[in-house]
């Protein structure tokens, strides 16, 4: 561990306005790389998560502090002694909470938000980190999840760009038409394992549309696959899910 | 316990660094299966699951082992159990037919951060085998999975017919073959008379009952459109 930072590990005021400085700054960061690409948790989301869980774990040291000091000949008598990490805990389950509410499940059956909600939680750790002085964690814990919001995402494209599992999304005129794509998806050496009709209703001018689970026998390009999908008549609307 | 890591046991900068590295291996190790197969959570979700969960058990230890707090080193890596429940429920959807999806996306990341626990704890042994299993049982069950089916007695089948009289010509004589049906699912375009209705079977098939055959016997059957086995 790193003695330069041995005078900041106790409770001090210094101590304290580093640390609240040093969650803002570094939530705000992850929160800046998240903004960026218009995700629905930005800058101040994030500055506020980790300001917060810092603040909660600040606390408790605070009240252990005024135990030991001010408060100690009335918590001798009660016998009273605090866990500090008592605050803390309730965070990484609250953010837990608040992450579940930024996933939604889009009228195509995809899951999103799953990333947002990570990436929150894993802020909130890192702010209670930062609220208990574990510098040497905090700096580190910032650099991997700032790496992982940045460049892993190239890493999963190319990921998904050679997966033989695919899920297809498709809008089409009418149930006549699944016939003709079931068809047009097995002549291009795929097999269906799931597949998910939803009938359209004419009132919401709501097209029927199906969501295929296929499964690629060779690698190939997934964009030959939905190419030769929209061949097909009737077809109006083709994605990769 | 390996004698291996006991240097890396206590707090120090080396040992927080390698176990918030080995989070980040493992979650991704996790994750880039999932990835593959095209799931909602996929690496990055894992990674930064595993990491936080490994921050919470090094927060812990680093009060109690660095700066002498009087505090329970369960507590909060307990709460991350909890917490990335209520995470891995977001994820589970209900499909319109009453089928529940995702089940197995928000085990794996209750996994990843179960692991993220071990190792941000200093439990390398733990954390790493537990990995490695995981990656076995999806690399090689999967497999295995895949060759079932391929040979599995149950097959899906997909139907276009006129009216309801034919879908009772077909499960008649589904009764005949004694071919049990699993599941049913039939799609109706509502309001109009001019379009044909699908259904898609699940069915059971015994040894005497060839595919092949099967079809040809549901083509022949007055009112069938097309069939599809899936």
């Amino acid at each position: 561990m790193f003695v330069f930072f041995d005078q900041l590990r106790q409770l001090n005021l210094a101590s304290i306005l580093l640390r609240l400085t040093l969650a803002m700054l570094f939530g705000g960061l992850i929160g800046l790389e998240r903004e960026r690409k218009r995700r629905p948790a930005g800058f101040r989301t994030y500055m506020l998560v980790c300001l917060g869980a810092a603040l909660t774990l600040l606390l408790s040291q605070y009240e252990y502090h005024m135990l030991m000091t001010e408060w100690a000949e009335q918590a001798g008598e009660i016998g009273i002694r605090t866990d500090v990490s008592r605050f803390g805990a309730q965070v990484i389950n609250g953010i837990g909470f608040l992450g579940a509410g930024t996933i939604i499940v889009t009228g195509r059956q995809e899951v999103k938000g799953l990333t947002t909600a990570a990436g929150l939680w894993a802020s909130a750790c890192m702010g209670l980190a930062i609220g208990a002085g574990f510098y040497e964690c905090v700096l580190l814990g910032f650099l991997l999840i700032f790496l992982a919001i940045r460049l892993l995402p190239y890493v999963e494209n190319s990921i998904v760009e050679n997966a033989r599992n695919m899920n297809i999304y498709v809008e089409f005129q009418s149930l006549d038409d699944v016939g003709a794509i079931i068809n047009r998806i097995k002549s291009q050496d795929a097999q269906i394992y799931e597949v998910d009709i939803e009938r359209g209703r004419e009132e919401n001018l709501l097209r029927p549309s199906a969501v295929f689970s296929v499964r690629l026998h060779q690698k190939q390009a997934h964009t030959r696959v939905l190419a030769a999908i929209s061949e097909v008549e009737g077809v109006y609307t083709i994605d990769e899910i | 316990m390996s004698a291996f890591f006991d240097s890396l046991r206590e707090i120090n900068m080396v040992s927080v660094s390698v176990r918030m590295l080995l989070a980040v291996v493992c979650g991704g190790v996790i994750g880039m299966e999932r990835e593959y197969k095209r799931r909602p959570a996929g690496f990055r979700t894992h990674i930064l699951i595993c990491l936080g969960a490994a921050m919470t058990t090094l927060t812990s230890q680093y009060l109690f082992l660095y700066m002498h707090y009087y505090t329970d080193m369960a507590r909060l890596g307990a709460q991350v159990v909890a917490g990335i429940g209520f995470i891995g429920a977001g994820t589970i959807i209900v499909t319109r037919q009453q089928r529940v999806k995702g089940l197995t996306t928000a085990a794996g990341l209750w996994t990843s951060a179960i692991v993220g626990l071990a190792l941000g704890g200093g439990f390398y042994e733990g954390g790493i085998f537990t990995t490695v299993l995981i990656l076995l049982a999806e690399l090689v069950f999967a497999r295995l999975e895949y060759r079932m089916l391929e040979n599995a007695p149950e097959i899906n089948l997909y139907m276009e017919y006129t009216d309801r009289v034919c879908l009772e010509k077909v499960l008649k004589l589904f009764r005949e073959l004694n071919l049990k049906i699993l599941n049913l699912e039939i799609t109706r375009p509502t309001g109009s008379e001019h379009h044909n209705a699908c259904a898609i079977f699940s069915l059971r098939l015994n040894k005497k009952c060839k595919v092949e055959k099967l079809l040809a016997d549901i083509h022949a059957t007055r009112g069938v459109l097309s069939v599809e086995e899936l």
